[in-house]
Formats: C-alpha cells, sequence, structure tokens
C-alpha cells in the first residue's frame, strides 16, 4: 500500500524555519516507521537526515515525534498509526542541528550531574557486589532505560524550564539511590531536590505514554518525592 | 532554534489531559478568589454593598456559582489523586484513577446542586 508521509525539514544554514516536506512510500501495515525513512533516504531524497543505528529498539537513537507524539522509529509501525498520512517531527523542545536530528548536549549534561555510576567508598570486595533478589527488583525496571530522550522531550515541564532534570535523568537518579549496592543516595537525592529537579513534576504522565520501553517513569519520580520528604538531608 | 516551546499539539491522553484542567480549575479558582475579595471588600460602605449583593443575585451569577462548584470538586478531587500518585503509588492506577475523580466528582456536584438549585425559588 501507498504510504504519505509528512516529514519535517530544517536546514539550519538555510532555513529561517522547519517546514515539511511530503512523500509517497510503498510500505505494508507492519514495516517500520524507520524501514519507511530509510527507503525515503536511499531512493527518493538523500538529503534527509535522522539518527539511527540498532534497528531493533536497543540503542536509542532513533526516537522522534511520530503523529504528535514521541516514541522510536523502528518500534512504530505503520499499522500503529491511524490511517492517512504521518507526520514526522524531531523530538520537541531540543535545538534542531538537521530535520530529524536535534542537540542532545544539554541532556546528556544533566545526566552527568546525577552521576550515572556506581559509588561505594567501602572496601573492595574479592568478588562481585552481591545483591539480594528483592533487593535487585527495586532498580530492574529503571535499569531497562535505553537512554532515547523520548520521555523529557515529551515533558511538559521540560518545554517550561530548559533546566528542568527531566524524567530521563531523574529515573537514571532513582535507579543508583535505591540501588543498595551504592553510599551516595544522599548526594544524588540534594541533586534532585534543586529547583530544577524532582519537584517540578506534575505527574502529567506524558513521559510514560512516550516511553518505548514502557517504563513506569512518573512512579520512580514519586518514590523520590516520598525519600525526599520523608529523609532529613 | 528557540527553547521553551509549548507543543501545544502534542497528543494528549487522560494524564495531561487531568493536568491541564487542574491547571485550568485552578487559574479559575485564583481568578474567584480576587473578586471574592473585591465583593467583601465593599463592606466598607453598607449600600455599596447591598447593591452588589442585588448584582450578584442575577441569574447569570447563580448559573457561575454552580459552575465555581464544579470547579472546586475536580479542584480538589483532582488534588487528592496528585496526593495518591506522588506518595502512595497511584501511578499505575492513574488513568482509574482519573475517571475515579469524575464518577465521585459528579456524585458530589449533583449532591450540592440540587439543593442549591431548590433554594433558589
Ligand atoms: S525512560 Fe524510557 S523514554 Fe526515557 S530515556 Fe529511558 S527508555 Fe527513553
Ligand atoms: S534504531 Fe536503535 S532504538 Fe531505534
Amino acid at each position: 500500500m501507498k504510504v504519505t508521509f509528512k516529514i519535517q525539514r530544517f536546514i539550519p544554514e538555510n532555513d529561517t524555519k522547519p517546514s515539511f516536506k511530503e512523500y509517497v512510500v510503498e510500505a505494508q501495515p507492519n514495516t517500520t516507521i524507520l524501514d519507511c525513512l530509510n527507503d525515503i533516504r536511499w531512493h527518493y531524497d538523500e538529503t534527509l537526515s535522522f539518527r539511527r543505528s540498532c534497528g531493533h529498539a536497543i540503542c536509542g537513537s532513533c526516537a522522534m515525534n511520530i503523529n504528535g507524539k514521541n516514541g522510536l522509529a523502528c518500534q512504530t509501525h505503520v499499522q500503529d498509526l491511524k490511517s492517512g498520512a504521518i507526520t514526522v517531527k524531531p523530538l520537541p523542545s531540543f535545538p534542531i542541528i538537521k530535520d530529524l536530528v536535534v542537540d542532545l548536549d544539554k541532556f546528556y549534561e544533566k545526566f552527568n550531574k546525577i552521576k550515572p555510576y556506581l559509588i561505594n567508598d567501602g572496601p573492595v570486595p574479592e568478588k562481585e557486589r552481591l545483591q539480594s533478589p528483592e533487593q535487585q527488583k527495586l532498580i530492574e525496571e529503571s535499569t531497562t532505560c535505553i537512554l532515547c530522550a523520548a520521555c523529557t522531550s515529551s515533558c511538559p515541564s521540560f518545554w517550561a524550564d530548559d533546566d528542568y532534570l527531566g524524567p530521563s535523568a531523574l529515573l537514571k537518579a532513582y535507579r543508583y539511590i535505591f540501588d543498595t549496592r551504592d553510599t551516595s543516595a544522599e548526594e544524588r537525592l540534594s541533586v534532585v531536590n534543586d529547583k530544577h529537579g524532582v519537584f517540578r513534576c506534575h505527574t502529567i504522565f506524558n513521559c510514560n505514554e512516550a516511553c518505548p520501553k514502557d517504563i513506569n517513569i512518573t512512579n520512580h519520580i514519586a518514590k523520590l518525592k516520598t525519600a525526599l520528604v520523608t529523609t532529613k538531608l | 532554534m528557540k527553547k521553551n516551546v509549548y507543543e501545544l499539539k502534542y497528543r494528549y491522553h487522560t494524564g495531561s489531559v487531568a493536568w491541564v484542567l487542574h491547571r485550568l480549575s485552578g487559574l479559575a479558582l485564583i481568578l474567584y478568589l480576587v473578586l471574592h475579595i473585591w465583593v467583601i471588600s465593599n463592606l466598607n460602605n453598607p449600600a455599596g454593598f447591598n447593591k452588589v449583593m442585588a448584582f450578584l443575585n442575577e441569574p447569570l451569577f447563580k448559573l457561575l456559582e454552580l459552575g465555581l462548584w464544579g470547579v472546586i470538586i475536580y479542584h480538589a478531587i483532582n488534588g487528592l489523586r496528585v496526593i495518591l500518585v506522588d506518595f502512595f503509588g497511584g501511578s499505575k492506577n492513574q488513568k482509574k484513577l482519573f475517571w475515579g475523580v469524575v464518577v465521585v466528582g459528579i456524585v458530589v456536584f449533583i449532591a450540592g446542586a440540587v439543593p442549591f438549585i431548590g433554594n433558589l425559588k
């Protein structure tokens, strides 16, 4: 069947503002949006830019705004969308580098703020730092994040405050704060307690709707809020 | 590219609609409070106050009062939903909780609106 794509194009050197360009491709109902974009790029217009790598929803490169909602192009099939033209835009609220490619530098900076690595000042054990299955369960869901930025870009609190840590960084903060092997919870909690931190979350749930890994991000942010109002820093 | 763009066309769903309504009802309550304080401040001048009160007896204001009742109910009960989400693990059931807010809200609204309309005569 023929599928029409309306793709937002923007080349900073030439354009003052983004515009939409239409492409018609041949696709099956189970063709992914990423395959359609590849088709367009390879056969119709080699100037179209977008990020992708794995094609299997694990690298997190291909997050974009498809029919008004953020998600992975490689995980969204034509049949998942309403019939009619498919609109593709870059992730909202990030600076556009070109077409569907956005600048994620600041996104990663925030990620670094919460120190996304294990900190433990105790003596180094001979073997691994053992966790019980229950302890692992506390952080299991939060470890499945692929850092695609779909959540942060979908969040109205982030649209309003460029410095808001955002759901993705907060989820990663949870992942270490509630890791029983980590000893730096207090330090990380004070980072997320910032005025651009966890209390900017107004439980809008756009992040949960966007997350391609179906992580209940809001629930993790809520746990951080609870930790902050119940512990003395 | 400019930052701080509100993506008003971003796909809406239960959670974001609940939030938008919460914000709008909050703004409406602020507006009401300002008007309320203004009305009360007329007490400085009894004759003026009576005039304002007579004006507020117009049917239009009765209708607005009923609207105010709805706005208060939504803001209060959805506020409880937000507390459940933030501190009592309610996020897993946030959509059901929203529909709970709607159902309880309608019941409370009717419970208040019936005597209110009855007293108008
Ligand atoms: S939490 Fe989900 S949406 Fe957010 S960066 Fe991780 S995988 Fe992507
Ligand atoms: S290309 Fe890797 S997640 Fe889509």
